[in-house]
């Protein structure tokens, strides 16, 4: 079962634009592999407002801190450009 | 850096792409120039939009100013020979094939509609374009094409689910079926949730297939947006395109992921897609290379693959000639002013002019298109069909010679440079008006004429206006369909994106405003209509607009049927010019019906042929008329407000038409340029030319400035730059920018021919402010023209010509207003007879001279047309029976026939007896013996006639018990013939001292009054101030229309009824313009119905309280008699 996380962490981005690694309870975590982004639409209709995005931005990364086992997490990026770590998969 | 994006919806591909192409390619431009080290030119972008190159002009000229390389496509459904689908694919033009990619393409879209295939689906069939694979083979040849095997392919579409042989199956048909190098596969990937379309899985399938089928993979996005912030509008256009709320969206896009990605966004998808399957370690690489490789084959030049700028006219042999087409058309235009001015003193100056013209004809190279249009003009004069020219080129010389024009210009003051000179760029643009009932047997005589492959309809993109827009926002939302009609129908005259705007500002708003504060969802309903707004919604053809080239047009733009079955170009009128493409307007103007049908009709009863065409311009009894103002029906002067500005104007000669017309224009309005024309005219103010050397020019209009021929004219006598230039000069009043350096040049040039400082000063100040407004005088005089014609049958033949306009209908007012106008002429309006009545509205002779006009057959709600048809094709009918038997009529038919007395022929027109003949109609049972058309009808009575005597009384038909003769032809007409519909309200209007609208003309200016009636019209002028006024026309059946004006301030205090009200009762004040021109200011407004009921209950209450009253008089009277006896006291109670 996945553990929610849900809160903010700093991303490293590479070159490229994918994330490298995250800083999460002080602790960097590097990412490993190829990190996959999914996003997932919204109902945006069912809220007030009209939104600037239709979707959101998930990334699934592999990562690990320091030499310990890798964990599969999710990491989000609102319309801000700010990071949240969602979910650990364990 | 920019990525070549190889599959991309346009605006263009309506309800589906949402982002314009300009705003596609500068967004191109804008990733190319914040990458560094790539060279500009490298920049590529294709629009491919769906089944269509819709906005494929605008895309190729938008890349040129952007400096990025253009190319083309089409997303088009295919199908196998067996009809099966086979998805849709991407076709790509491919470039520098001196355009045969492009002609292939353009091919290749028009076949997709040519062979529309029907689908059946769960919602029923539906047919959609789509090309055969075979055809497209085809067309592939020679290396003209490359075709996209994508996601919505039949390969995509096994892949997706999971069919990895029969995908490979399918792709290999592909190859067999297209020739060698046309195919490659399209791997996309918008990084979707697994499982769904669009994730990484299907993506990296597809590029396996490719590898593993050795065809080139491309990497696009299928784009429908530029940026991520516009995937709401596109969820917008699946609701809109599909019908369906959001909420219930079969396949609504998965995310927000098809827009136009830079190349790291698209490096991104890449890497991921290669990353979830097993691929070739420079799989990544390749793909990239792959895709800029077809990029690069596929970017078109737009001179040499797509012609761009160069015009095409008609082979010579169409037109009708052999020789030299210059040659030809010297010959013909000789021989032309030669017949039009003999016997006039102009003869010189026009062949001078025609010398003067010529040459720039010659110089640009345009004989072959003054011939075509010539040519035209003959077809539609042998077809008997009346026409007229408009525009600037009413100023040439040449089009009157070639008879192409009927306005003599040189007399007219019209100039040939605002038509054509060396300096203009564009094409040249003849305006044709030709009888809008024969428009379109026009159009298929010059598709006969000169062939479908050279002739195509021209098309127009309608853009989401204010009702659409929220209309579909509110269908998206989901909402209640009475909520957003009711929001909708308040939308009247502004944009929608004004729509937040407009609800804050406008008072009959108000109620709306409070109630989208109250709402989450309204207001959201507000944010969404703003999105839609401008956005192309779909395409029709275009009203007016014929495209004539050469053989090679369909090589040139694609067409599709249109609704009228004529093949149809999608290009639109902006497309034309850059394709050069010569489009001729030829637009159906009711007006001109309906002076050939009065003319006809004339014929027809008196035998005399009037040519309106040759009737003197000087006739003072048309010019009365006009200055009386009453000039409902008269071409372009018939609105409230032209009313007005002709009776200050008091026109007497036809130059004062041309510039009364021109006057009534938006620029010259808010210019206030009226009064000052009309201070000079009737000599309040002395006319100010400003120099003497002005007054030439100046002296028709007395001074002011009103049309661009003036304009060039001051130009040309400031500068001495020729007329050509000072046309170009003009065009560039408009443009605040451009305004200093044509000040700097005017001044320097003025100066040098003698003009004195303040002199320049004042002028300048004239012209920079006359701007880009006021009007060509070749336009003003073209319109003039058929204004002086109409108003000419008006005065001397009003009954055919009121005919004509029923029949017609070609102005702003409702019959009703017109058949108020002959009555007020002594023109009967005779009831429906099925003995005379016909198809459309005749004119009969009557008595002492008189002429009457026959209400037509179609005026009756609910006949059909087939049973229309027999009543004419009997015509006439000896009896009932015979008319029974012949028409067959369906019993609702027949019994509105008999309401109106439209069967009063069988019952001697004795109207008393008509509820006898419906009774007897409405009793008649068993089905009609059939005749047929060769037949004699059986010669018997019908037994209607013998019904009589005391057994019989009780036979009668109860529905028209209490109805007059109006009411049952509103019902079964919707029109009033015999009375006025405001008739029945008389009684009330004297008791409220309501002033008829025939007695406003005796009353002073500043009279307060009482107006009453039925609303016939509302405008919202152009106003000087830019404040808007409503103008309302009441009609009250005393006379002509009373035209209402409520300013803001009563706008503000009415609110909605200004514009909702239908019958209504007004408070105002009288305002005089001129001897014969008054209005009224209106203060306030009730709904005529509300006050007839208010006054109604007043009424009984004042009769139940004089009972009351009188009750307590008797009582009174009581107590004071004896108490022995009451009873004969009763009878004066109940009196």
């Amino acid at each position: 079962m996945p553990q929610i996380i849900d809160t903010p962490v700093d991303v490293e981005l590479s070159a490229d634009g994918d994330p490298r690694a995250f800083i999460w309870n002080r602790f960097e975590h590097t990412i490993i592999g190829q990190p996959q982004a999914v996003f997932t639409r919204t109902s945006w209709w069912e809220n007030a407002r009209t939104p600037a995005r239709i979707d959101t931005e998930l990334w699934r990364v592999d990562a690990s801190r320091g030499d310990e086992e890798q964990h599969r997490y999710d990491l989000r990026r609102d319309v801000d450009g700010s990071w949240v770590l969602a979910l650990d998969w364990g | 850096m920019s990525f070549p994006h190889l599959h991309v919806a346009s605006a263009y591909s309506t309800h589906y792409g949402v982002t314009l192409p300009e705003a596609l390619a500068e967004q191109t431009a804008a990733q190319q120039s914040a990458a560094q080290a790539a060279a500009p030119s490298s920049s590529f972008l294709a629009v491919t939009d769906r089944d269509g190159l819709y906005g494929a002009v605008k895309h190729v000229r938008a890349c040129a100013q952007a400096g990025i390389r253009p190319g083309l496509g089409a997303d088009l459904a295919v199908h196998d020979d067996d009809l099966y689908p086979l998805g849709r694919v991407v076709v790509l033009a491919h470039g520098h094939t001196d355009g045969r990619g492009y002609a292939a393409l353009c091919r290749a879209v028009s076949s997709a509609h040519a062979g529309s295939v029907h689908a059946g689906s769960a919602h029923g069939s539906a047919a959609f374009p789509s090309i055969a694979r075979s055809r497209l083979a085809e067309l592939a040849g020679l290396d003209s094409l490359t075709v996209l095997i994508g996601p919505a392919s039949d390969v995509g579409l096994a892949i997706g689910l999971r069919d990895n042989d029969g995908a490979r199956t399918r792709l290999a048909a592909w190859q067999r079926a297209m020739p060698p190098q046309s195919v490659a596969c399209e791997v996309v990937c918008h990084l979707s949730e697994p499982g769904t379309p669009g994730s990484v899985t299907p993506a990296t399938r597809m590029l396996a297939l490719a590898e593993y089928a050795a065809l080139p993979a491309v990497l696009t996005n299928a784009v429908r947006y530029g940026t991520p912030e516009e995937a709401v509008t596109a969820d917008l256009a699946d609701a809109a395109r599909t019908l369906t709320p959001l909420a219930r969206l079969d396949q609504p896009q998965t995310n927000g992921q098809a827009w136009l990605k830079p190349e790291s966004g698209m490096r991104q998808v890449a890497r991921m897609v290669v990353d979830a399957g097993l691929h070739d370690d420079d799989a990544l690489e390749r793909l990239f290379r792959d895709t800029w490789r077809l990029a690069d084959q596929c970017s078109l030049d737009p001179d040499s693959d797509i012609g761009l700028g160069r015009p095409r006219m008609p082979e010579a042999r169409i037109i009708g000639i052999s020789g030299d087409p210059f040659a030809e058309l010297w010959k013909r235009a000789r021989a032309g002013v030669d017949d039009r001015y003999a016997g006039t003193a102009l003869g010189e100056a026009a062949h001078a002019r025609l010398a003067h013209e010529m040459k720039t004809v010659e110089h640009l190279g345009f004989a072959g298109y003054f011939l075509t249009v010539a040519r035209v003009a003959d077809i539609v004069r042998e077809m008997g069909v009346r026409i007229q020219a408009r525009g600037s080129g009413v100023g040439s010389v040449l089009n009157y010679a070639l008879h192409t024009s009927s306005v003599e210009p040189i007399a007219n003051g019209l100039l040939w440079e605002r038509f054509l000179s060396p300096e203009r760029q564009t094409l040249p643009d003849i305006d044709l008006d030709v009888e809008s009932a024969r428009r379109h047997d026009i159009y298929r005589t010059l598709f006969d004429t000169f062939g479908s492959d050279r002739v195509s309809l021209m098309s127009m993109t309608n853009a989401y206006r204010g009702r659409g827009a929220v209309r579909d926002a509110g269908l998206a939302l989901g909402m209640d369909r009475d909520q957003v009609a009711a929001v909708a129908k308040q939308i009247w005259r502004f944009n929608a994106r004004d729509l937040r705007r407009a609800l804050e500002e406008k008072p009959e708003l108000g109620p709306l405003a409070a109630e989208v504060r109250g709402s989450a969802q309204l207001d959201l309903l507000v944010d969404l209509t703003a999105k839609l707004d401008r956005l192309p919604r779909h395409i029709s053809v275009h009203p007016c607009g014929v495209i004539l080239s050469d053989l090679s047009l369909l090589d040139r733009t694609p067409v599709q049927t249109s609704g009228m079955g004529l093949p149809m170009s999608q290009f639109d009128k902006h497309d034309m010019d850059p394709m050069g493409l010569i489009k001729l307007d030829i637009l159906g103007v009711r007006m001109q019906s309906a002076m050939a049908h009065a003319v006809e009709e004339h014929r027809r009863l008196s035998g005399e042929s009037i040519d309106l065409d040759r009737i003197p311009l000087d006739d003072p009894a048309t010019f009365e008329l006009i200055r009386s103002t009453r000039t409902l029906g008269i071409f372009q002067i018939e609105s409230p407000g032209q009313m007005e500005l002709v009776g200050k104007l008091q026109p007497e000669v036809f130059n004062d038409l041309t510039v009364e017309i021109s006057l009534f224009r938006p620029g010259p309005m808010q210019n206030n340029m009226p009064l000052k024309y009309l201070q000079a005219r009737h000599g309040e103010v002395m006319p100010d030319y400003i120099h003497p050397r002005f007054e030439p020019i100046l002296r028709e209009t007395r001074g002011v400035v009103i049309f661009h021929e003036q304009v060039m004219r001051l130009f040309d006598e400031l500068t001495g730059c020729g007329l050509g230039k000072a046309d170009v000069f003009r065009r560039h009043l408009g443009k605040p920018d451009q305004l200093p350096r044509i000040e700097a040049y005017l001044r320097e040039a003025a100066l040098e021919r003698g003009f004195d400082t303040p002199t320049i000063d004042r002028i300048w100040q004239v012209l920079a402010g006359f701007g880009s407004f006021g009007f060509a005088k070749a336009h003003g005089a073209a319109f003039a023209l058929p204004t002086y014609q109409s108003a000419w049958l008006k005065t001397h033949h009003p009954a055919v010509f009121l005919a004509g306009l029923l029949t017609h209908a070609p102005g702003m007012w409702p019959k009703d207003l017109i058949v108020a106008e002959a009555r007020l002429l002594g023109v009967p309006v005779l009831g429906l007879d099925v003995q005379r009545s016909t198809l459309i509205y005749r004119v009969e002779d009557l008595e002492h001279e008189r002429r009457g006009i026959r209400l037509p057959l179609p005026e009756l709600s609910g006949s059909t047309a087939a049973e229309r048809g027999r009543i004419v094709r009997h015509q006439p009918f000896t009896s009932l029976q015979d008319f029974r038997d012949r028409v067959r009529p369906r019993r609702s038919t027949f019994e509105a026939l008999a309401r109106v007395g439209a069967l009063d022929s069988f019952i001697g027109y004795d109207r008393t007896r008509r509820h006898e003949l419906l009774a007897h109609i409405q009793s008649l049972r068993g089905t009609a013996v059939s005749i047929a058309d060769d037949q004699l009808a059986f010669e018997v009575e019908l037994p209607v006639l013998e019904y009589a005597g005391a057994r019989f009384d009780a036979v009668t038909s109860l529905e028209l018990r209490g109805r007059s003769q109006t009411d049952l032809e509103l019902r079964d007409l919707a029109l009033a013939v015999s009375g006025h519909q405001m008739a029945r309200f008389y009684p009330l209007f004297s008791e409220l001292g309501v002033t008829p609208a025939s007695e406003l003309i005796n009353l002073p200016g500043g009279t307060e009054v009482l107006l009453a009636g039925v609303r016939r019209a509302t405008n919202t002028p152009p106003m000087r101030g830019g404040r808007r006024v409503v103008f309302v026309s009441l009609d009250d059946g005393t006379g002509p229309v009373s035209n209402v004006v409520f300013f803001h301030d009563a706008q503000e205090r009415i609110g909605g009824p200004v514009f909702h009200a239908g019958l209504m009762l007004v408070r105002g004040r009288t305002r005089r313009s001129g001897t014969k021109g008054v209005s009224v200011t209106g203060e306030n407004l009730w709904d005529l119905t509300e006050v007839a009921r208010t006054v109604r209950t007043r009424h009984a209450a004042e009769a139940a309280a004089q009972r009351v009253d009188r009750a307590s008089e008797l009582a009174a009277e009581l107590a004071a008699l004896s108490a022995t006896n009451v009873h004969h006291l009763w009878p004066r109670l109940r009196a």
